[in-house]
């Protein structure tokens, strides 16, 4: 009837989960890294630029948006090699697809936190004497990204569980790991378990963060508008 | 006298919208100008083509005796960013809504145009920012967040961060509007210091009493016209046009009478 629930099979592979861990961490972070600022590039690109950097980007953005994940890193595992004549490995790969795919999203958010600043902003801001540039920087950008945070946070959430897909390319992640564990131990239901429960503290703590320093800002009196 | 300001045939058009119509008007230094006008009528706009927030599609603009923009090909006048920005850190302007920034403290907001526009030392700006500060009266508030002053103060701060700048003549967009009838006073008592003080002042207001205490002179606008334009007994006790007498009767339907009535026995 009931399952019986044998956890110590799987705890003494315990440490190939964190090295997963690992892995899922150093693809998440290093797609952030280069995510996040191409996707403020981009968004300037659409919001600023002429009508011929304009369109370009905003295509690219819907085409990063709108194609499967899965779909985008077997282009680039697979295809790119091919039509490009270089070696890229599977981490390669990883990082590549996933700074490009979030840097999409990444456009939007900053788009979004841009345009939700008042028109009152700007005209404070050129009023003084300011260029259009140093009113970005130091007036609108600042007050546009504490906005973003919530929406920056499910992103980067949304971005560490699709990195799931890169155990498809081989790429030793977590939920890979868990992957080889459960075939060679027949533990599948303690092994995903365990990888859930990794998953759900790793983010979770990351969720508290950030909603600690939002609280914080908040406090200070800073982050109320007008 | 210094000219500081002058507008000739100055036209704005918004696509189709024709709404100022050829405006002629000088400004000596140190004058203070009342535009009074109904909703529509383009004082906002006469005044946001004076810093340039709005380029002028006809007519010329001279500020401080130089006539702003470069002569394009035929009549047109072309306006380059880099050409206005310089000329924005010199007129002052204060907005309905205040606009303070409201991730910086007060003396961050004041500090910030000398700072970054400027490029003065940060002593030397912070030394000015609590000047301008004292002078509207809240140099107190210096450390505090522009959303934990009241209306007032906000609007006195706006004042303050425009003054930093040290600009040859001040813009006031309707800069009580949006404040709390209580707390008109405060502003408007910083306005008329800065005009008994011998600012270059240009000011878009309703409120009738304080442009009759503080104007030089008194502009009403109509459709994009100056329709009438005097000293302020004239305009806003003896106007002529039927036009200015309905806007001023509209304004006054409801008054306190001077001494209280006589209470019924």
């Amino acid at each position: 009837m009931g399952y019986d629930w044998d956890f110590a099979v799987v705890l003494r592979d315990f440490d190939l989960l964190l090295l997963g861990l690992l892995n899922t961490l150093k693809v998440t972070g290093l797609a952030l890294l280069f995510g996040v600022p191409l996707g403020l590039v981009l968004a300037l690109c659409r919001l600023y630029g002429n009508a011929l950097i304009r369109w370009p980007v905003g295509l690219v953005i819907e085409f990063l948006r709108t194609t499967p994940p899965i779909a985008q890193l077997f282009w680039f595992f697979f295809a790119l090699p091919i039509l490009a004549g270089v070696e890229i490995n599977p981490f390669e790969a990883a990082v590549l697809t996933f700074s490009l795919q979030s840097s999409a999203f990444f456009a939007e958010v900053f788009r979004g936190g841009i345009q939700s600043i008042e028109r009152g902003q700007w005209e404070a801001a050129k009023a003084i004497g300011m260029t259009r540039n140093r009113a970005l920087r130091r007036v609108i950008l600042p007050q546009a990204v504490k906005r973003m945070i919530p929406a920056f946070l499910e992103r980067a959430i949304e971005l560490m569980k699709t990195t799931t897909l890169v155990g498809t390319i081989s790429y030793a992640d977590l939920l890979f790991r868990a992957n080889q564990i459960a075939q060679s131990t027949y533990r599948a239901l303690e092994v995903f378990t365990i990888a859930a429960a990794i998953y759900f503290v790793v983010i979770f703590a990351c969720s508290l963060g950030v909603r600690l320093l939002e609280t914080r800002m908040a406090r200070s009196g800073e982050s109320t508008a007008r | 006298m210094t000219e500081m300001l002058r507008l000739e045939g100055l036209v704005k058009r918004f696509d189709d919208l024709e709404v100022l119509k050829g405006i002629d008007l000088t400004v000596q230094k140190g004058e203070t100008i009342v535009l009074l006008g109904a909703s529509g009528s383009g004082k906002s706009t006469l005044l946001r083509c004076v810093n340039f927030m709005e380029v002028p599609s006809g007519g010329r603009v001279h500020l401080m005796g130089e006539p702003v923009g470069r002569d394009g090909r035929g009549a047109a006048i072309s306006y380059s960013e880099r050409d206005l920005v310089p000329i924005r850190a010199r007129v002052g302007m204060v907005f309905q809504h205040f606009n303070l920034f409201p991730h910086m403290t007060v003396l961050q907001n004041v500090m910030e145009g000398p700072r970054t526009v400027l490029g003065l030392p940060r002593s030397e700006c912070e030394a000015r920012a609590r000047k301008y500060l004292d002078k509207v009266g809240l140099g107190w508030k210096a450390d505090a967040w522009p959303s934990h002053l009241s209306g007032g103060q906000q609007q006195r701060v706006a004042i303050a961060r425009a003054l930093a700048m040290e600009p040859e003549i001040m813009l006031f967009d309707e800069a009580t509007s949006a404040l709390d009838p209580e707390l008109v006073g405060e502003v408007l008592d910083t306005i008329k210091e800065l005009a008994d003080e011998g600012m270059t002042l240009l000011i878009v207001t309703h409120e009738l009493g304080f442009a009759y205490t503080v104007a030089d002179r008194v502009l009403f606008l109509s459709a994009g016209r100056i329709l009438e334009e005097g000293r302020p007994e004239e305009v806003l006790l003896a106007p002529r046009e039927e036009q200015t007498q309905s806007f001023l009767r509209g304004h006054g339907r409801f008054r306190l009478p001077e001494t209280p009535a006589q209470e019924q026995a």
